[in-house]
């Protein structure tokens, strides 16, 4: 196509140059700045000192930091598959047109517009001791109520229910999108060899969505990475920091602790971890679906 | 020529501001919880109960006394240092905060606050006015860099209608408190036996304010110089196992009650779950109020005591205080002179507060004959010599609650060997308080 | 405007009855805890004080929403919301939009490069930038405004990306026609591609405002006043003061309450929405 009109101008650079503005001051510089900065032994309020990378080698050899690392992985390890494979139980439950379906589609993605403080505020009222909803029916039934937001163990797994009940809509809803681009005739051929059901899911189903399947893990991914108002909300990381994520630690290090050369280490790290974490998955995934 | 235009703007604008309404507008952060819905417009402060019903009518009735002044009272979640350090980065911190003697330190050294000694002189409050404890609190480097407003400590708040139960009553008709480590287990099983219920209500969960202060006490009891050098903990100690080895009997001779938040823990008690909640002093407000209800669990039947003295080597419980202080910024000399009526207001005031078990931090309190004929009082009028705080020169030590609530509440929950968690707390805040 | 209707068709064969069934039941779970929510909230404080299994008995009341209406803070952060969440999306449609039709349907010096710069952006999270950002705020004293709460979502990558994508799709001899008419590239856009992208606007800014709405670390620590709090921090402020506030029916009856607006919009936005975010996924 050789159309004289796309004829490279500067002028046409000038639709982008208002986003690029915001892009270069609002994101690049402060990307670089934190780098700038985690360099530093600096407080919130004032210069510091050049330490080089005094403030990596701490972080990396913090336990806490370490903690909150593993905690986020298994975090994000458990969470995820829930998020993807609650959500495409859904979108192939509610795959259909009638007023029930529509009813569940509306609710399941109904929580999501709700803001963080609201879940872990309806959340904390189901899991607190003594007065929470779980509390009164173990009561109810005759157990012995479970301190979840208190011991380890249940605190991230409290985390975690809370996560997947706010974040379900969203992998439900792209799922039933992709569900809809499943060609037909796939089905009906499928059914004219009598196929089984869970033969047509493995074999037609899932093959096809699989593009899907992998957006919505490495979506996910990405977003359960950044935990931090649900379990500072909840559990304030506890007990004992077993539900502390890596973000609440770049908080608390530099808002707490107001060492903010070292909590800007931090989140380089955790930019990093993010990213190759969601491109280990795009190739892996990637590689498989050609295979 | 910009700046000459914009000041002129300004002058004008001001000069405007002030011929057509005169009021001076000051910025009041603090915690103490929000409780609008019952005394948003209550001014008559007298009729208010608890921290947050006396000091948002106060601060109301402060409101009505000076219609020239308007403050503007922001409620942070508590205790607020985090918002609070992120405002003074963003060079926008309130006129005045609530703030810790442990916390003043921190911000002090660093250039953060202002002295209030010679606005609380021009409004005729002498720092001799205050009690030495409560004085030493904000006094830094020869100065005073807050409004002292009281003292708190760590209590026993006792259910007598159980204690009587548990047969754990004198003929006095004071109860039998434990004098060692050993009598409080054995008290807290013969009080599990007879009542069914847990011996103490301590909180557990969520919180590391709490195991703090009672190891700190417990430290204390000891003699452990735990911050000889205030740079430095020390707590690879046998005093500091021994501590949390107490701690850690309640809960594994199932004499405590578990798993409880601070909240939880409030109404725990206040509902009779317990014998004994290990609560603070602004507690007693609220519960004497509650034992005044017929058909409550606390019905007649309220005490509150001091931490017992449960070590051989002195009786001490760990104290701390609320103060007011004045971050540094620009103000105006109106501003300046509000904030000072306002300090002079709270000071006047000072009984008010004290009606929340809080030690008053103005003297002349005590010898009031309203302040004495409070309840309860004559039980704690002791922690005003058996109070100790930390050494004024250990920074952070908001950080250092939380490693040490961390540590020490996985030791006591069972989730580490005591000896490990005192060695990481260690480390941890040595780390801390030597990297700053 | 045309409102593509998602169908779901009626003879998939995915969904069966066991299936529904196995919904039906995790719908419950999606409801019980706001149930409960609502339940508190018609409770007076003293009756929960005894015990929350009072929820259960009557009598049930309204004095906590009275209570709302009377001295709470929540409309005033409300507003905060609705007019921080209004302005990030409209920032972002009108940056978005512009630059997709830049990356995606003209030349320029660089469009390459700038464009793989800017998808790199996609993979920032907000953690690597909020310190230097909170700083570079400062200094400009824009803290505890509403352009402070705004500007950071502007600078979202994610839009672009999606903008370029729409405009890309859209068939080429629509724009080459035009310009047979000797119509400026701005007109052109304005006239002629932009409306053809109102579905993609749609998409993108539920789910900008959606974003923005729930935002909660920025706001945590750049609205540091209280009027200026939003929703979602002034419900954080009240709710880690628990025992000492209101009691647990007012802050049931706040959370009700606050969640109410957004609920309301989704409900009446219902069936854009879900064509909506089927429309991004789509690709």
């Amino acid at each position: 196509m050789a159309e004289s009109y796309r004829r490279s101008q500067w002028s046409h650079g000038l639709f982008i140059l208002p986003y690029l503005c915001f892009f270069l001051v609002l994101l690049v510089f402060p990307l670089f700045w934190g780098m700038w900065l985690s360099l530093h032994k600096a407080d919130l309020f004032g210069p510091g000192r050049f330490v080089g990378l005094t403030n990596y080698t701490r972080v990396l050899a913090d336990p806490v930091f370490l903690q909150a690392l593993r905690n986020t992985i298994i975090f994000v390890a458990v969470s995820v598959p829930a998020l993807v494979v609650i959500g495409l139980f859904l979108a192939l439950a509610l795959n259909r047109t009638t007023r029930a379906t529509s009813f569940f589609r509306g609710l399941f993605f109904s929580s999501s517009v709700l803001s963080v403080t609201i879940v872990t505020l309806i959340w904390r009222f189901v899991f607190i001791p003594g007065d929470g909803l779980l509390a009164v029916l173990f009561k109810q039934v005759g157990l012995t109520p479970i301190s979840f937001l208190s011991t380890s163990g249940w605190s991230l797994f409290s985390v975690g229910a809370a996560t997947v009940w706010w974040c379900i809509g969203l992998p439900m809803m792209l799922f039933l999108a992709a569900l809809q681009q499943v060609p037909q005739d796939l089905y009906e051929a499928a059914a004219l060899d009598n196929a089984s059901g869970w033969r047509v899911l493995t074999r037609i189903t899932l093959p096809s969505i699989a593009r899907t399947i992998v957006l919505v893990t490495i979506i996910q991914i990405v977003l359960q990475f950044q935990l931090f108002g649900q379990a500072q909300l909840m559990t304030n990381g506890g007990p004992s920091g077993t539900s502390r994520p890596l973000v609440m630690y770049i908080y608390e290090v530099g808002f707490v602790r107001w060492d903010i050369g070292r909590g800007a280490a931090a989140s380089q790290i955790l930019f990093l971890i993010i990213l190759v974490a969601a491109m280990a998955q795009y190739i892996v995934s990637s590689r498989k679906t050609e295979a | 020529m910009k700046r000459i235009l914009m000041t002129t703007v300004a002058a004008l604008a001001m000069g405007f501001a002030a011929s057509a309404h005169a009021q001076t507008k000051i910025e009041l952060q603090r915690f103490f919880g929000a409780c609008d819905a019952d005394y948003g417009k209550v001014t008559d402060v007298s009729s208010a109960v608890g921290e947050c019903g006396i000091i948002t009518s106060l601060i109301n009735k402060f409101r009505a006394d000076n219609p020239d002044i308007t403050v503007n009272v922001t409620t942070v979640e508590w205790p607020g240092y985090d918002q609070l350090n992120a405002q003074l980065a963003s060079g926008a911190a309130p006129d005045v905060v609530s703030m810790h003697y442990s916390a003043i330190s921190d911000y002090q050294s660093r250039g953060l606050l202002e002295p209030v000694d010679k606005l609380l002189g021009t409004q005729g409050v002498s720092p001799a006015s205050f009690t030495d404890a409560a004085r030493a609190g904000v006094m830094k480097e020869g100065q005073m860099y807050g409004l002292p407003f009281d003292n708190w400590t760590m209590l026993f708040h006792v259910n007598m209608n159980l204690m009587k139960k548990a047969g754990l009553v004198n003929a006095d008709g004071t109860p039998v408190l434990p004098t060692s480590a050993d009598e409080l287990i054995a008290q807290g099983k013969q009080f599990k036996e007879k009542t069914g219920k847990p011996y103490l209500i301590q909180i557990l969960a969520n919180e590391t304010a709490s195991y703090t202060r009672v190891l700190y006490t417990f430290l204390q009891q000891q003699k452990s110089d735990f911050f000889a050098n205030p740079k430095q903990i020390k707590l690879k100690t046998p005093e500091a196992k021994a501590a949390v080895e107490l701690m850690k009997r309640t809960v594994s001779e199932k004499i405590s009650t578990v798993g409880l938040d601070y909240a939880a823990s409030v109404s725990a008690f206040a509902n009779g779950d317990g014998g004994i909640a290990v609560n603070g002093t602004w507690l007693i407000g609220d519960y004497v109020a509650q034992s005044k209800k017929e058909g409550t669990a606390l019905a007649n039947g309220y005490s509150v005591y001091p931490i017992p003295q449960l070590f051989k080597a002195q009786d001490s419980t760990y104290a701390d205080g609320h103060s007011w202080v004045m971050p540094k910024k620009n103000r105006t000399p109106e501003q300046v002179q509000a904030i000072g009526k306002l300090f002079k207001f709270l000071a006047d005031n000072d009984f008010q507060w004290a009606r929340t078990g809080h030690l008053p931090a103005v003297k002349a309190v005590f010898d009031k004959p309203e302040f004495k004929a409070l309840p309860q009082r004559d039980n704690i009028a002791k922690i005003a010599q058996t109070g100790r705080s930390l050494p004024a020169e250990v920074q952070r030590q908001f950080a250092i609650q939380s490693i040490i609530g961390e540590e020490v509440g996985a030791a006591v929950n069972g989730d580490k060997p005591v000896d490990d968690a005192l060695a990481s707390a260690e480390s941890r805040i040595n780390e801390l308080l030597g990297d700053l | 405007m045309r409102e593509p209707e998602v169908t779901y068709k009626p003879e998939s064969l995915t969904a069966s009855r066991p299936l529904l069934w196995g919904a039906a039941v995790l719908s419950l779970i999606m409801m019980a805890p706001v149930a409960w929510l609502v339940g508190l909230s018609i409770k007076s404080n003293q009756d929960l004080m005894m015990g929350t299994d009072s929820v259960f008995r009557f009598p049930y009341t309204l004095v906590n929403y009275l209570n709302i209406l009377h001295s709470s803070q929540v409309f005033g952060w409300l507003l905060n919301s609705v007019i921080v969440a209004t302005g990030h999306t409209l920032g972002v449609l009108v940056l978005s939009s512009l630059a997709g039709y830049g990356f995606a349907r003209l030349e320029f010096p660089f469009r390459r490069t700038v464009f793989v710069i800017v998808l790199f952006g996609l993979a920032v999270p907000e953690q690597a930038v909020i310190i230097a950002r909170h700083q570079m705020f400062s200094w400009l004293n824009l803290h505890n405004t509403y352009l402070g709460l705004m500007l950071p979502g502007f600078s979202s990558a994610f839009g672009v990306f999606l903008m370029t994508q729409f405009f890309r799709a859209i068939p080429k001899d629509i724009d080459e026609a035009a310009l047979l008419d000797n119509a400026s590239q701005f007109r052109i856009f304005w006239k002629i591609m932009l409306p053809l992208t109102l579905p993609a606007q749609a998409t993108l800014g539920i789910f900008t405002f959606l974003g923005a709405w729930n935002d909660y670390w920025w706001p945590l620590i750049s609205a540091t006043r209280k009027e200026m709090y939003t929703l979602t921090i002034g419900i954080a402020s009240s709710q880690t003061n628990f025992a000492q506030s209101e009691g647990l029916g007012f802050l049931a009856a706040q959370a009700v309450f606050a969640s109410l607006p957004a609920i309301i919009v989704y409900l009446i936005f219902q069936r854009h929405i879900v064509t909506a975010v089927s429309g991004g996924a789509v690709k």
